[in-house]
Parts: C-alpha cells; sequence; structure tokens
C-alpha cells in the first residue's frame, strides 16, 4: 500500500476525509492550498511520505498516540485526560472585544508568550475573504488579531512547516482536534521530518463540533450578503441553532440547517470534540455566554492555567456538574456518530481497541 | 548575394528543392512572391525574400495563406507574375478563394507551390492536396527531382498564362527538404508594367458560364501536358510490371529497381503533369503491361485517376491487374521510401534482395543508439511554453474544475506531450483554439462547468485566431485566451510577422500591437511574463475564476532560440548538492522528474541534479520551482 502522496490521495483527499488541518502543506511543491481545498499539483511515486505519515486521516492508532502524548494508552474515553476542568473568562478586554466566548485561548497564549513558556505561536487568522490560514505570532499584538472565529478549518498548521522561524526553540499551537490530532502524528512519525515538529512545547486545543468548508460557504455568505465584509460570526448555543452574522454593523441570523450542507465530510467520522491530544482545550460553556470550558490534560497545561490564574489573566470558576456531565455526553455522542458514520465509510483511518469502541457505544444517551 | 540569385546561365549549383522552386520563379520574372510560413514549404518564400534585394520583386510574409494567394493572384491580374507557396494545410486555407479564381482566371502567370507533409512529420494532419486540383480543375505538375522543381515551376507559368488558370506544383517533404544539383538557366532581363484590364473584370459568376469554360481550359491543358517532356517511360517495350509513379515516387521507384536489378522486367512510367493525365502516353503504356503497379505518396490520387482512364478504355486494354493503396501493396498512409518499393517489388517478381547484411544491420543500428542521446519530444531548454504550461498545469488544479486547454498550431502544439505537462487537449487548425473556446464557452447554460482555456501563438494570432475572438466577443462567449507572444512564428524558423515590427526582406514595418487589438475588441487583457510562473499562475486563476465574457492573457517572453541568437545567457544557474533534496520526501526530484526541462539531468550516482551547461540557456525557470532553493540563478 502506498504511504506517499498516492495513498494521501486515494484514502484521504479523493474520498473527502481531508479535514484541512494543513499538516501535509509547505512539505513539497506537490501539494499546496487554495482557497480552502488542498490541491494536488503533480504525481509524486514516492511509496512513502510525510503527508501521508502527518496526516489525522491515515493509521490513526489512538493507543500508541496517547502513549506518546500521555504516557498511557487511550482510557479516558468520555473527552480524553483530564486533570482539571474550569470556568473561565480573560479579564483584559482586549481578549473578549474579538472573542467567541470568554477570550481565554488569546489570553492564554499571549500569556504564554510573555511567560517565555513558548516564543512564539500558530495561530489561526482569517483575512476580508474570511479565509483562514496559519500565522506565526509572537506578540500579543499579533495573538489579539487572530482572535475569533470563521467556523472553517483552514489550513493552518501550514505555518509550522512554511515558517519562516527564527530559531525558536518552544513553540505553541492553537489548534482544532483534528490538528492536534496531526500535530501527535507528526511527532510520532519515523520519518526524517524537515519541520520543526519537536519544538512543538504547548498544544492548547478548541472543543470543535465539526467545521465547514470555505469554498462552498463563502459563497453561500457572498451570495447573501455580496461583497461587505463579515464582521463577525458566532453559533448561539442550543436550542436556538442560528448562525450570527454581523454585517455593517448589523446582526442576521441564519438558521444552522441552511449551512449544515457545507460541513465537512471529513467531520462525521471525527471522534474527537475536545482536542483531547492537547496540554489543555478550550470551548464553549453552554448556556454560560461569555464564558469558556477549560480542560487541564498535562501537567504543562497546568502549569499555564495557573499562572494565568496567578497573574490575574484569567477570572475561574469551579465547574458545575451538571453542565460537566452534559459536556461529556455531548462528547460521547460525537464519538458514536464518528464510529458509525465509519463503518459506513472504505476508509477506516482510526484503530481502537475493540473494549474502547464498546465502552463508547455502551455509554447511555439520553 | 542570395544564392539562387546568381546570375550564371549553365552553372551548376547544390540546391535545397525549396530553393529550386524559388529559382524557377526567379528565372520565370515571378515579381510578387507571398506565403505564410509551414513546413516543408517555408524556405521558398525565405529564400525568394533574400533574392528580392538583388532582384526588383516583392517578397511577403502575409498573414495567412488565403491573402498570400490573392496577393499574389493581384500580381496576375495586372499582368505581373505571381507566386504563393504554402504547407498542406495552407491550401485548405487559401482553397475558399482558389475554387473562385479558378472560374474568373488569370492574366499574368501564377503558380500555386504547395509542398505537402507526408507522415504529417511537421504537421498536424497529413493530406494530399492534389486532390484540390481535380475539384478545381487546375493544372498539377509535380517535380519528382530538384532541376525539375526549378524547370517546372518556370514552366507552371507559362503553362498558366496559356491557359489563363492558376497552376499547382505539388512538392512534399524529401522534394523540398532534400538537396540535389541543379543547372541553372538566365534570369530574364524585361520587365513588365503592371496594369489592371478594367474592360476584363475577374469574376466567378456568374457559374455556369464559367464552369464550362474553364473545363474548356483544362481540354487544353490535356492536350499541353501530352507533349510535356517531364513525363516519360523507361524500360522494356512489353514489361512483366509497369509502376507508375509521381513526384519522390520517382527516385524511390528508380532505386528499387536498379538495386533490384529488374530493369529488363520493370517499365517505369513517370508522371510530373498528374492533373489532367496525359492521357494518350498512359494509355499506350497501358496497353502491353498485364500488372501495374502505382508507386506515390500520399493519397491514391495517380492510382484512382489511371484506373478512372483504364475504365473508359478497357475494351481495347484489356484485363489487367493493379496494385498499389487499394491492394494493400503500398502503405495507404505516411512516407514511403526506396526500401517500401522495393519490397513491394520483391513481393511481385519473386526477387530476393538483402540491401545489407541483417547482421551488419543490427550492428549498425546498435552503433547509431549510442550517439543519440535518449530525448523525448519537447521543448527546447528554457523556452517559455514549458513555464506557460507549468503554470497552466498549476492554475487549472487551483481552480480545481476540470478546466481544459483547446490547442492550436505551432510549437505549443507540444503542449499534447509530457514537455507540456499534457494539458493541450485538442490541436486542430489555425486559429481552432479560440474558435473552439468561443464555442465552448457558450456551453455553460447548458450545465458546462469546466472553464474554458485556449491558447495561441502571436503568429497564429494574426493567421486566424483574430475572427474566432471577435466572433467570441460578438456572441458573449466566455474563455481565457492564453496569447503566448514569443515574438516570432518560431516552429517554422522565425520567420517575422505583423507583431516582429519587421518583413520579410528585413525592412522595418509597423508593430500590430497584440495588447491593442485584443483590447480594441472588448477582451479583458492583462500582460505577464512566463517565467514569472507565481504571477502568471494567479493571473490565469484570477481569469479562469472571472465568468464573463473574453479575457485574453498575453505570455511575453521571446523564443529561447530567437534570443540565443542575439544574447549570452541571461542567467548562470547551478545546482547546490548540499541543498538538493533529490528523491527525498519533500522533492522527488521535481526539475528532473516533472518539470523536465532538458538543461538539467538527474546524476543516479550521487542523487542529485545538475545543470548541463552545454543545454541550459540560463532562463533559470527551474531556480523557482526548486523546492530546497538548491538551483541557484545568478545574473551572467
Amino acid at each position: 500500500m502506498n504511504k506517499g502522496l498516492k495513498g494521501l490521495e486515494s484514502k484521504v483527499l479523493n474520498q473527502g476525509l481531508c479535514t484541512a488541518c494543513g499538516a501535509c502543506l509547505s512539505l513539497c511543491p506537490y501539494l499546496r492550498s487554495w482557497k480552502g481545498r488542498a490541491v494536488k499539483l503533480h504525481d509524486c511515486d514516492l511509496s512513502e511520505g510525510r503527508c501521508f505519515s502527518f496526516c489525522p486521516r491515515t493509521e490513526v492508532d489512538l493507543d500508541a498516540l496517547h502513549h506518546s502524548v500521555f504516557g498511557k494508552e487511550y482510557d479516558e474515553i468520555e473527552t480524553g485526560p483530564v486533570r482539571r476542568v474550569v470556568m473561565a473568562k480573560a479579564l483584559d478586554s482586549v481578549f473578549t472585544k474579538r472573542a467567541q466566548n470568554g477570550g481565554v485561548v488569546s489570553a492564554l497564549t499571549a500569556l504564554a508568550l510573555e511567560e517565555g513558556m513558548i516564543q512564539a505561536a500558530i495561530l489561526t487568522e482569517r483575512d476580508a475573504e474570511l479565509l483562514p490560514q496559519g500565522r506565526i505570532a509572537r506578540t500579543k499584538n499579533e495573538v489579539v488579531s487572530c482572535a475569533g472565529s470563521s467556523y472553517v478549518t483552514g489550513y493552518s498548521l501550514e505555518a509550522l512547516n512554511r515558517g519562516p522561524w527564527q530559531g525558536e526553540e518552544r513553540i505553541g499551537v492553537v489548534g482544532l482536534p483534528c490538528q492536534v490530532l496531526a500535530l501527535a502524528r507528526m511527532k510520532a512519525s519515523s520519518l526524517e521530518k524537515r519541520t520543526p515538529v519537536d519544538r512543538i512545547d504547548l498544544v492548547v486545543g478548541l472543543f470543535c463540533t465539526w467545521a465547514l468548508d470555505y469554498q462552498p460557504f463563502a459563497g453561500f455568505l457572498k451570495e447573501k450578503f455580496g461583497d461587505k465584509p463579515i464582521e463577525k460570526l458566532d453559533i448561539s448555543p442550543p436550542p436556538d441553532r442560528l448562525l450570527h452574522v454581523m454585517v455593517s454593523n448589523k446582526l442576521h441570523q441564519i438558521p444552522l440547517d441552511e449551512i449544515r450542507a457545507f460541513i465537512r465530510p471529513s467531520c462525521q467520522v471525527c471522534l474527537d470534540m475536545t482536542a483531547e491530544l492537547s496540554d489543555l482545550s478550550v470551548g464553549t460553556v453552554e448556556g454560560e455566554e461569555g464564558w469558556n470550558t477549560v480542560i487541564v490534560r498535562t501537567a504543562k497545561g497546568e502549569d499555564l492555567l495557573g499562572r494565568a490564574e496567578a497573574k490575574g489573566v484569567l477570572e475561574t470558576r469551579a465547574y458545575p456538574e451538571d453542565k460537566w456531565d452534559h459536556l461529556k455526553m455531548a462528547s460521547i455522542l460525537k464519538k458514536q456518530r464518528g464510529l458509525t458514520a465509519l463503518n459506513k465509510v472504505q476508509e477506516k483511518y482510526v484503530t481502537l481497541r475493540q473494549e474502547v469502541i464498546d465502552a463508547i457505544l455502551k455509554e447511555v444517551t439520553p | 548575394m542570395s544564392l539562387i540569385a546568381q546570375d550564371a546561365p549553365g552553372k551548376t549549383i547544390l540546391l535545397m528543392g525549396n530553393e529550386a522552386i524559388a529559382r524557377g520563379a526567379l528565372e520565370a520574372g515571378v515579381k510578387v512572391a507571398a506565403a505564410y510560413p509551414g513546413n516543408p514549404s517555408s524556405e521558398i518564400i525565405g529564400s525568394l525574400a533574400s533574392a528580392a534585394g538583388t532582384l526588383d520583386l516583392h517578397a511577403e510574409w502575409s498573414v495567412n495563406e488565403k491573402v498570400a494567394m490573392e496577393v499574389a493572384a493581384a500580381a496576375s491580374f495586372a499582368g505581373l507574375r505571381g507566386l504563393c507557396a504554402m504547407k498542406q494545410n495552407g491550401l485548405n486555407v487559401a482553397c475558399d478563394f482558389l475554387l473562385n479564381l479558378n472560374l474568373s482566371g488569370t492574366q499574368g502567370g501564377l503558380v500555386v507551390v504547395v509542398a505537402d507533409d507526408p507522415g504529417g512529420i511537421s504537421s498536424t494532419n497529413e493530406e494530399d492536396s492534389r486532390i484540390f486540383a481535380k475539384l478545381g480543375d487546375l493544372p498539377l505538375l509535380e517535380p519528382a527531382t530538384f532541376q525539375e522543381a526549378k524547370d517546372m515551376t518556370r514552366w507552371g507559368f507559362t503553362l498558366s498564362e496559356d491557359l489563363g488558370l492558376p497552376v499547382l506544383v505539388r512538392s512534399v517533404t524529401r522534394v523540398s527538404h532534400a538537396r540535389g544539383n541543379v543547372r541553372l538557366d538566365a534570369l530574364p532581363r524585361q520587365a513588365t508594367k503592371p496594369r489592371f484590364d478594367t474592360s476584363r473584370p475577374r469574376l466567378a459568376f456568374p457559374p455556369m458560364p464559367s464552369h464550362k469554360a474553364l473545363h474548356q481550359k483544362l481540354d487544353r491543358a490535356r492536350s499541353a501536358v501530352e507533349t510535356s517532356p517531364y513525363n516519360f517511360y523507361r524500360g522494356p517495350e512489353k514489361p512483366e510490371l509497369l509502376l507508375i509513379t509521381s513526384g519522390s515516387g520517382w527516385m524511390y521507384s528508380l532505386e528499387a529497381v536498379m538495386n533490384l536489378g529488374v530493369q529488363d522486367r520493370v517499365g517505369l512510367l513517370k508522371l510530373s503533369t498528374t492533373w489532367p493525365l496525359p492521357a494518350n502516353l498512359v494509355l499506350k503504356h497501358l496497353k502491353p503491361a498485364e500488372t501495374v503497379l502505382f508507386v506515390e505518396e500520399v493519397d491514391p490520387f495517380l492510382e484512382n485517376n489511371v484506373m478512372e482512364l483504364f475504365a473508359q478504355h478497357c475494351m481495347d486494354l484489356g484485363l489487367k491487374r493493379f496494385y498499389g493503396k487499394a491492394s494493400g501493396t503500398m502503405p495507404s498512409a505516411g512516407e514511403i521510401s526506396p526500401e517500401i518499393v522495393c519490397a513491394a517489388l520483391q513481393e511481385m517478381l519473386h526477387v530476393r534482395y538483402e540491401p545489407r547484411p541483417q547482421e551488419y544491420a543490427i550492428k549498425a543500428h546498435e552503433a547509431a543508439a549510442e550517439l543519440v542521446p535518449a530525448r523525448a519530444l519537447g521543448f527546447c531548454a528554457g523556452c517559455p511554453h514549458r513555464a506557460t504550461y507549468w503554470a497552466v498545469k498549476q492554475a487549472l488544479a487551483l481552480d480545481g474544475r476540470e478546466g481544459f486547454v483547446l490547442g492550436d498550431i505551432g510549437c505549443y502544439g507540444l503542449g499534447t506531450g509530457p514537455s507540456g505537462f499534457s494539458q493541450m487537449k485538442t490541436i486542430h487548425a489555425m486559429g481552432s483554439g479560440a474558435g473552439l473556446a468561443a464555442g465552448f464557452g457558450q456551453l455553460e447554460r447548458f450545465g458546462l462547468s469546466q472553464p474554458v482555456l485556449a491558447v495561441c501563438g502571436d503568429s497564429t494570432f494574426y493567421h486566424a485566431a483574430m475572427p474566432a475572438l471577435v466572433n467570441a466577443r460578438y456572441n458573449g462567449a466566455n474563455f481565457v485566451l492564453l496569447l503566448l507572444d514569443n515574438s516570432a512564428t518560431a516552429m517554422t524558423g522565425f520567420q517575422p510577422h505583423p507583431g516582429t515590427g519587421r518583413t520579410a526582406t528585413g525592412s522595418e514595418a509597423p508593430v500590430l500591437d497584440l495588447r491593442a487589438i485584443c483590447e480594441s475588441l472588448g477582451a479583458k487583457v492583462q500582460v505577464e511574463d512566463p517565467f514569472d510562473l507565481g504571477a502568471t499562475t494567479e493571473a490565469m486563476v484570477n481569469f479562469l475564476q472571472d465568468k464573463e465574457g473574453v479575457k485574453v492573457l498575453i505570455l511575453k517572453r521571446e523564443c529561447a532560440l530567437v534570443r540565443s541568437k542575439r544574447q549570452r545567457k541571461l542567467y548562470h544557474v547551478e545546482v547546490n548538492p548540499e541543498r538538493c533534496l533529490g528523491e527525498k520526501c519533500g522533492c522527488n526530484r521535481l526539475c528532473t522528474r516533472i518539470f523536465k526541462c532538458p538543461g538539467l539531468y538527474w546524476d543516479s550516482a550521487t542523487g542529485k541534479a545538475g545543470i548541463d551547461e552545454a543545454i541550459c540557456t540560463g532562463c533559470g525557470v527551474c531556480a523557482e520551482i526548486c523546492p530546497a532553493s538548491a538551483i541557484r540563478k545568478e545574473v551572467a
């Protein structure tokens, strides 16, 4: 079986399973992204390549990856390893102004830079056309300019491969679950990497239920709003299920069902809502506007959150029991949907012990 | 001093067939010669243009063959002698005019030279243009030797004036492009003053009486060719086999008969006036023969016409067996050769002949193979078209809607093959890329979702793409035209064209600016340098995604061969082996496996790419594509 570009093409790109994480890009001249799509420009006949080896939709062995990140197999099946979980929000309004919720991701990233825990961070920024792309941030201002979301994945890990790097020894990454998975795959790859993945010292994960495919979504917005710039996008939590779009200082509400068709097919087979292979993960808190959920998974994550609390960067609160149960249920439901979907597709990218599969499927859902 | 312009009657010189044709025209006192370049005919006007300085004549590269024929016909209408030259495809372009000119008739001698390309060595098609002579009721001359190429061209002018008809001279590659001894005759001294006789308007219509008059002229031609010294018979009185041949077939047949030593068994009827046929001569030699073989390139023109004649006279001639293309004895397509004629004769006469021992043939082949480098048909090192197609490949991939390239005639036609990354998907006639695009560009309303890209060279643009562009604009078609402006008619030998600022004779001419023309037609126009791969790709993608109207992307970069005649290398290019990734992930020999410029080589011993100094023209494009920045360019 080809484990190079040919394999990536047949097992991922042509199956619609690309997550647009960006791990395969800027490694070679054969693949590049363009307007939210990974495009193969030429045929590569190598039997083994980094594109395939780094991809979060090829040969994912969750036990092996959890071993490499957490030193143990995949056993916390609900939301991945948890050391601590809190509700948090940033106290500096510069972070909350553009933020989706509590501005925690930007605040933590800026703090990690300030504290020297990392010297640069790979973030995602959006251009005027909402097209996301990877960006290397080294200052607080650069971090702030990347705040917010367009609910579109945009190959931002490409920035890791592309650089330019200035000799940074400690790099942070903020990524979606698929990107966090890709980072673990990159680290674990046995190939000669020639990309600074081994200098990644901090991984901040983002919760994700699904992400949109850029081109059809951008086309949809263009049809609705013309060339007027989109100022902010937000999805309100259940039960209203609306996409809020701010255009010319005016709020428009679009039912989520209108954009569901643009969800990337690769999201259907995703088993991870909370970015489990990270140092800490951040998401919304259902029913609490302006707050984030923070799941701390590693000592490094714990250190960062601790510093943020000590320095008054974040305000944190104990996580309500009922909301935690709800979050775990949502996470398990995504895994169950993903496993069901995987049964229906030809390419099973993930290897899980049968007992883990059974455990996920056994979880009682309301 | 031009080789063909020397005033040295009686002198024998070595001439290419096309030069001999040009010399024949000079000896006939030709005053106007026009053509659009096309192999294998290009050297006819090329050499006449070089003689224009010493002899008083007008030689021009016209924008297309139809205009060339019209320019030459104007000279004829004014009482001067005119010549136009073209390849087989060119006659297709000009035939609309030709098939009216036959009816309106001519005044001064008018010779139409058409050089066919059997096997399509430098053509998109293979075609036997002799059928036009029959179609147009026009006399057809087929020179078989270099001397005949000159002499028959000269005679063509006289014949044309005698009949009041244009005369077709048909050559083929091996007559036009080979060289042989030609004995020169005198150049004329007297000059004719041109005048268009307004009392004799040149009208094709009313067609019916004109057509009838044309047939009467053809009848006169029938008697004229009966006594032509260029038709003759060589062989025994009652041959076992009558071989009827014309053009290049004559020399091949002669060689085959001599090699086989069957001169006493085979009669050779060599015809050089193949339409109308010298009927009496043919009938005379058909009568004693029972078996007849036809040797000719390309179609069974002679074969069919002789058999037609036989059918009219078969009661007198008795039964015959005819061999040729219809019987499968001779190939139905492609060039013929002495070997092919030899093989046919061996079979028919049951003789054995081995031109050389088999063992020697194998050794010779092996020895030759060592000397010839293995090289695919492709663009030259430093050719702008390679860079263009690289950008096309990327732009179409990025656009992602399965766009395609409609091709046209020129070097860039190699875009169908690996050298152009197999991007070109159609190739037909001059201007057909833009023409097809004008059609494809209407299909969106029926659901065609693929973007349409046409390519066209600068010379091709003036030749036939302009009407297609006008049509597209008028009818609202949506497509992108890549106008590959390499400032030459490169494929046929760098002839100047209306955009180059020079005429056929080298004098200055106004430049017909491509950008201004396209803009005046209402197209959106952008100009890029194809060597700037990034900007070119971006411009292409942007145009592809623009759904409105005709977009023209002019890719301007001089032909590498033209430039190298004038300038040294732009860049000194070298590979830093330390940085070269070779077959590693991250490159996998992009430059030598995918880009494949012949200036690059792969050193399998070191696992690194290298630059072949002798071949590299220093365009520097490979430095742009190298993912490891291992290829460096420095201004030379």
